[in-house]
């Protein structure tokens, strides 16, 4: 098969696989066939990717294939196709590689709920696959929005899959509008590329005027679909949907696509030194201030979820630095970390029943392998020497080394010690100290559920060193010197907050400022004072718009509306039905025409 | 010169009659005033070498059509009942467009040339009736045959009995309540 | 006597007739306005006949006569249907044009 194949095989095996659920809906409202449909998708999505990997490790180059697209006056606006470099091919497999095993582990963790809702599940889950795809494949920024929106459209149905919960419909909702709100960046965005370069291309190359629009208006949209700070506030709410859930939509998938628009279209943001800039800081502000939040939370998917957008903001600032591959790496080992802790929690979450870190403890005892699985995740998120996270995130901080008077690079360093930090709390107070009452009970799921822990552990574990291969696909020298100043700083940063840590934590919190620690409610404050004023803000400009659209807008149509009442009425006045009335008209027109004549 | 005078007299004696038929409240009034119009139309088509036309005048309107408007006016007069007022809200709109009109038409009649008058023999009777049965023969006939339509419309139209308004039954069902269109052989 | 003066004559009579028409109530008094707009029609006629020479104009007014004594007969008639129907002549009472 040729590679253009494959990538369509790859793409279009899980759309098979929704489209198929969404016809045939008794095999949906069966339940488990549309789990094994679903899942044979992925798995032929998945192995197509495999065998690309393959062929390109035999030595097989780039392929790009396009074909016209909405053709006008004889020339085609646009093409579709496929591209299949350094960064959609491990993209490809990353997501594949992800979304198989979240899946798998959805057949275990799902298994209570009702045939019918546990077939719309996999449908959507089929339906997320392929418009993933359709980003990762895309060969140019056209046909990623169109992925992009249809990525943006089934997460918010999975995110509110349990939307008879007023929570979880209100959390879909505002994932929805906040990514669709960014959405127009994109828009906008493709409009200016196209009037100013005639294409979709990101290998165009327009003024730097030009650029510095196109990528702003581009990294508006990243904002929202990464949840970067100021618009980060949706991917808390967004853990109502199931863990699963969680742990695609928001390790490798679709939050990672912003990261992902920001890579592909490097060519576009190196002629924009000005939204780099931008991108610096603002993913730098979001990785501290999101490792902040994160070290206050309760709720063991809040302080994954915060984490993600801490670690989206290296990605980010790594971009912003001009290191798309460092940025890219950290966006592929991340995949695999974070779906790790995400399936680890729900497999601990399925074992207590519960989210609250204080529901938990001593869960070593009762869930050893699922113990493992969230260590190596939490050590590899820490950036523990040796770890996929620790190769990645020193390349971002490598990259950073420098820019901007060494403020971003001091600020990750901080976010990097309570990045560990807060993994150390979660795992010394979930699975350390004594048993809880609701952990007493707790027992490991079955194989469809560690089995994908399984798998995931181990590129969480090794995927940093295939950094190397990455680096060379993507055409950028990648070395790593361990002993340089920032390999040396991360890592000392990395034991110190797991050591501070233990510290604080080890005896059921009874360290005299760890109680201090966690009612240190003060960022929370602040995330909620400004998602209330977001909220104002925006309910504010809504109400501006809504009062134009009503008294504006639908005045000019009702005024039209009226003058036609208004006038018929006033017509049918002159409708008497007395004779004379009408004779007094015919003499009116009269003396009008004669009047004409005369006068002329 | 005479002529002159009498043109003007018969005119002033058309258009005042013309004005207390319209506006007389009393209907058999008005009825009489038209009479006196048409007495002076007649007077004047005597005037314009047109004997024939005014001796039909007098025979057919004010014998014919005067007798039965005072008819008309009897019959459907109200019983006991007062003269209803002849004005009405819409006089001074009717005043100001008719005047209207009356500037207009004289604007036009003052702007238009007027064609010189031929000196043409005056049409005699017997030129009349040979352009009446020879000339137009058709419009004629048509107008005969307009003329009976409109006798039989008349009659139908007035014996129609239509449902009392207030009984709901038939008004003078007295009499023989059948319709021309209904012969029964 | 001109041609002119007949015209103007003419004129002064329709509009009266107009006036007429149009301010009295009583479908009698209307058909008298309308037989003074019909008069001053046959003047027209005559005049033309008088000043233009030839017997046609005149074979027009006997035309116009017999159509409206037409008229009359048939404009009576509907009084009457009016009167029976409504009890009174004023056409203002009349009015299911509008319906």
């Amino acid at each position: 098969m040729t590679p253009v194949t494959l990538a369509l095989v790859a793409t279009f095996a899980p759309a098979v696989a929704a489209l198929l659920l969404l016809i045939v809906f008794p095999l949906r409202h069966k339940g488990a066939p549309a789990a094994w449909i679903c899942l044979l998708g992925s798995v032929v999505s998945l192995g197509a990717a495999l065998k690309l990997l393959v062929d390109r490790l035999g030595g097989a180059g780039d392929t790009r294939v396009t074909a016209p697209w909405i053709m006008e006056n004889g020339r085609a606006m646009a093409e579709m196709g496929v591209l299949i470099d350094g960064v959609s091919l491990p993209m490809l497999v990353i997501v594949g590689v992800v979304a198989l095993c979240v899946q798998l582990f959805s057949v275990a963790y799902m298994h209570d709920e009702a045939p019918r809702a546990f077939g719309r599940y996999f449908t959507l889950h089929a339906l997320f696959l392929f418009s993933m795809n359709v980003v990762v494949i895309s060969p140019n920024l056209l046909q990623l929005f169109a992925g992009w929106e249809l990525v943006g459209l089934t997460s918010y149905l999975l995110i509110g899959f349990y939307f008879a919960k007023p929570s979880a419909a209100k959390a879909a909702v505002k994932a929805f509008w906040m990514t669709k709100l960014a959405d127009m960046g994109f828009l906008f965005g493709l409009l200016v590329l196209y009037v100013f370069t005639g294409g979709f291309e990101w290998t165009s190359q327009p003024t730097t005027l030009v650029a510095t629009w196109v990528t702003a208006l581009l990294f508006v949209a990243v904002i929202g679909k990464s949840a970067q700070f100021p618009l980060h506030i949706w991917l808390p709410d967004a853990m109502e949907g199931p863990t699963p859930v969680s742990a695609l939509l928001h390790a490798a998938t679709m939050v990672a696509a912003g990261v992902f628009l920001v890579v592909r279209a490097d060519p576009l943001f190196a002629l924009a030194p000005g939204t780099r800039e931008v991108m610096l800081w603002i993913g730098s502000v979001t990785a501290l201030f999101a490792a902040c939040l994160a070290l206050v939370q309760s709720d063991i998917k809040k302080v994954l979820a915060y984490s993600t957008a801490s670690q989206l903001g290296y990605m980010v600032a790594a971009l912003g630095a001009g290191n798309a591959f460092a940025g890219f790496f950290h966006l592929g080992t991340h995949a695999f970390f974070k779906a790790l802790l995400f399936l680890a929690a729900g497999s601990v979450i399925h074992a207590v029943h519960s989210n609250s870190l204080e529901d938990m403890g001593g869960l070593r005892k009762k869930l050893p392998l699922t113990t493992v699985a969230f260590g190596i995740g939490a050590l590899s998120l820490a950036g523990f020497p040796g770890f996929a996270g620790f190769f990645s995130k020193d390349l971002v901080l490598t990259s950073l080394e420098g820019k901007g008077n060494w403020i971003p690079w001091t600020m990750l360093m901080g976010s990097a010690f309570l990045t560990a930090f807060y993994m150390g709390r979660v795992l010394i107070k979930a699975f350390g100290g004594e048993l809880s009452e609701k952990s007493a009970h707790a027992h490991e799921g079955g194989p469809a559920m560690t089995g994908p822990l399984v798998i995931l552990a181990i590129p969480a574990l090794a995927s940093g060193f295939l950094g190397g291969w990455i680096g060379t696909q993507m055409h950028h020298a990648h070395e790593l010197h361990f002993l340089a100043l920032t390999p040396v700083v991360a890592s000392s940063m990395s034991l110190i907050g797991l050591t501070a840590a233990w510290f604080v934590f080890r005896n059921g919190g009874k360290a005299p400022f760890a109680g201090t620690l966690e009612r240190l409610d003060a960022f929370s404050l602040v995330d909620k004072t400004w998602a209330a004023g977001y909220q104002v803000g925006l309910l504010g400009i809504s109400g501006i718009a809504g009062w134009i659209d009503r008294y504006l807008v639908d005045g000019l149509m009702n005024f039209g509306a009226w003058s036609t009442l208004e006038g018929g009425e006033s017509a049918r006045r002159l409708q008497t039905g007395r004779v004379r009335d009408y004779a007094l008209m015919v003499v009116a027109g009269v003396v009008v025409l004669a009047l004409i004549g005369v006068l002329r | 010169m005479s002529s002159q005078i009498g043109f003007g007299l018969v005119a002033a004696i058309i258009l005042v009659s013309a004005l207390f038929v319209v506006r007389s409240k009393n209907l058999i009034h008005a009825v009489l005033w038209l009479a006196v119009t048409l007495i002076g139309t007649a007077a004047l088509y005597a005037q314009l070498n047109a004997p024939f036309l005014a001796g039909v005048q007098v025979l057919t309107y004010v014998g014919g059509v005067v007798t039965l408007m005072v008819f008309g006016v009897m019959v459907t007069r109200r019983h006991g009942g007062a003269e209803a007022p002849a004005e009405s809200d819409s006089d001074e709109k009717g005043f100001i467009f008719a005047t209207a009109l009356f500037v207009v038409l004289a604007l036009a009649i003052w702007k238009s040339p007027v064609p010189l008058p031929v000196q043409a023999p005056i049409a005699t009777t017997n030129q009349l009736a040979h352009a009446l049965l020879d000339d137009y023969l058709i419009a004629f006939e048509a107008l005969s045959l307009l003329l009976l339509a409109a006798i039989v419309g008349a009659v139908v139209l007035a014996r129609r009995r239509d449902p009392d308004p207030v009984s709901g039954e038939e008004a003078g069902a007295a009499a023989p309540t059948r319709s021309t269109t209904e012969v029964v052989p | 006597m001109t041609l002119t003066g007949c015209i103007t004559l003419a004129a002064a009579l329709l509009c009266i007739g107009i006036y007429g028409l149009v301010t009295r109530k009583q479908a009698v008094a209307m058909l008298l306005s309308v037989e003074l707009m019909a008069n001053s029609a046959n003047i027209l006629f005559a005049a033309f006949a008088h000043f233009r020479g030839g017997a046609s104009a005149q074979v027009f007014v006997l035309f116009a006569l017999a159509i409206t004594v037409a008229e009359v007969a048939v404009g009576l008639a509907l009084v009457m249907l009016i009167y029976r129907r409504h009890g009174d002549t004023t056409l203002d009472l009349a009015s299911e044009a509008k319906q």
